[in-house]
């Protein structure tokens, strides 16, 4: 029953994503600026929907950036989504990774028309990431490589830590 | 066999038109759909006549001509979906199975984002599906 219902919720997000994305393409009329605009979007959403992440899913400090994108993929995903990702490609500091999702619900019965080959559809989820970091003291890049609208066999986001802002306490300790 | 599938809108606009035969004369299967919006039209303003209730989707065999024969099915949005076969002998509920996941396949490409209502469907996905279907048309189920 209750996944009857996530299912139909879903739909309503899908369809009301894919309006949202049209109404940018009329309002604004250049793909690229499109993109600016989804990853604007995505960032407002991260900043206030890490707190809501953090209050109900009980994850403990991660003591490093592996672990940060693990929980991402894992247990973020999952939760709003309802897919999980998985995290590939790490670079030799460890400061870079791949999220890589196989099922996109943002993305049920959508194709580009040729006139917005450029257009990166779910950069909105790009700018939730990198919000939602930037909440937690992180500040990162991410952007897609990989695109099933645009033809390639899965979505790929390349997630780079950028630098690790220390918490700032108000107080200095005595000793 | 299939010889074409189509998909007219409310306004008798069509929406998506393709003929499965080669050499056939695509004219030809264009005149065939108009002439049965026509006997689509007087199924749908005289329901008593026809027997069926108000509501019922598949309209059942409209035109029979020497060659073809031609099935409707009407959406509650008053979107029509046509199939012209060839097949001499074909079953009713094979054609109601075929309308059911022509129907299916047709929400998806309108819940397309970029797909403008009451144009023309430009979606290449549904066209596949649509291949797909039309492929697997009076297989033996078991």
């Amino acid at each position: 029953m209750l996944a009857v219902e996530s299912l139909q919720n879903a739909e309503l997000f899908t369809l009301t994503y894919g309006a949202i994305v049209r109404q940018l393409l009329t309002d604004f009329e250049d793909v690229d600026e499109v993109n600016k605009q989804l990853d604007t979007m995505g960032y407002h959403i991260g900043i206030r929907l890490i707190d809501d992440f953090l209050s109900k899913s009980n994850v403990t400090r991660c003591t490093e950036f592996k672990e940060t994108a693990e929980v991402i993929a894992k247990v973020g995903f999952k939760m709003f989504l309802g897919v999980t990702a998985t995290v590939a490609n790490w670079d030799a500091d460890g400061t870079e990774c791949s999220l890589i999702l196989d099922d996109n619900p943002l993305v049920d019965y959508v194709e580009l028309p040729e006139t917005c080959q450029g257009l990166y559809y779910c950069n909105v989820l790009c700018g939730v990431i990198r919000g939602a970091l930037e909440m937690v003291s992180m500040r990162t890049e991410v952007k897609w490589v990989r695109d099933v609208l645009h033809g390639d066999d899965t979505f790929e986001m390349r997630l780079k830590l950028l630098k690790q802002v220390p918490e700032e306490y108000p107080y200095k300790d005595d000793e | 066999m299939i010889a074409c599938v189509a998909v007219v809108g409310q306004q008798n606009n069509p929406l998506f038109i393709e003929s499965f035969t080669e050499g056939e004369d695509e004219l030809k299967f264009h005149y065939i759909v108009h002439c049965s919006l026509d006997v689509i039209q007087e199924k749908v303003s005289n329901p008593k006549k026809t027997g069926s209730a108000m509501n019922e989707t598949f309209l059942g065999l409209l035109y029979p001509t020497e060659d073809y024969k031609v099935y409707g099915y009407l959406t509650n949005t008053r979107v029509k979906f046509l199939l012209v076969t060839t097949d001499q002998d074909v079953r009713d509920i094979d054609v109601r199975n075929f309308f059911r996941r022509f129907h299916a396949a047709y929400v998806d490409a309108v819940s397309n984002p970029f797909h403008v209502p009451g144009k023309r469907i430009i979606s290449k996905a549904f066209t596949e599906r649509v291949g797909a279907i039309v492929k697997s048309f009076g297989a033996p189920t078991t």
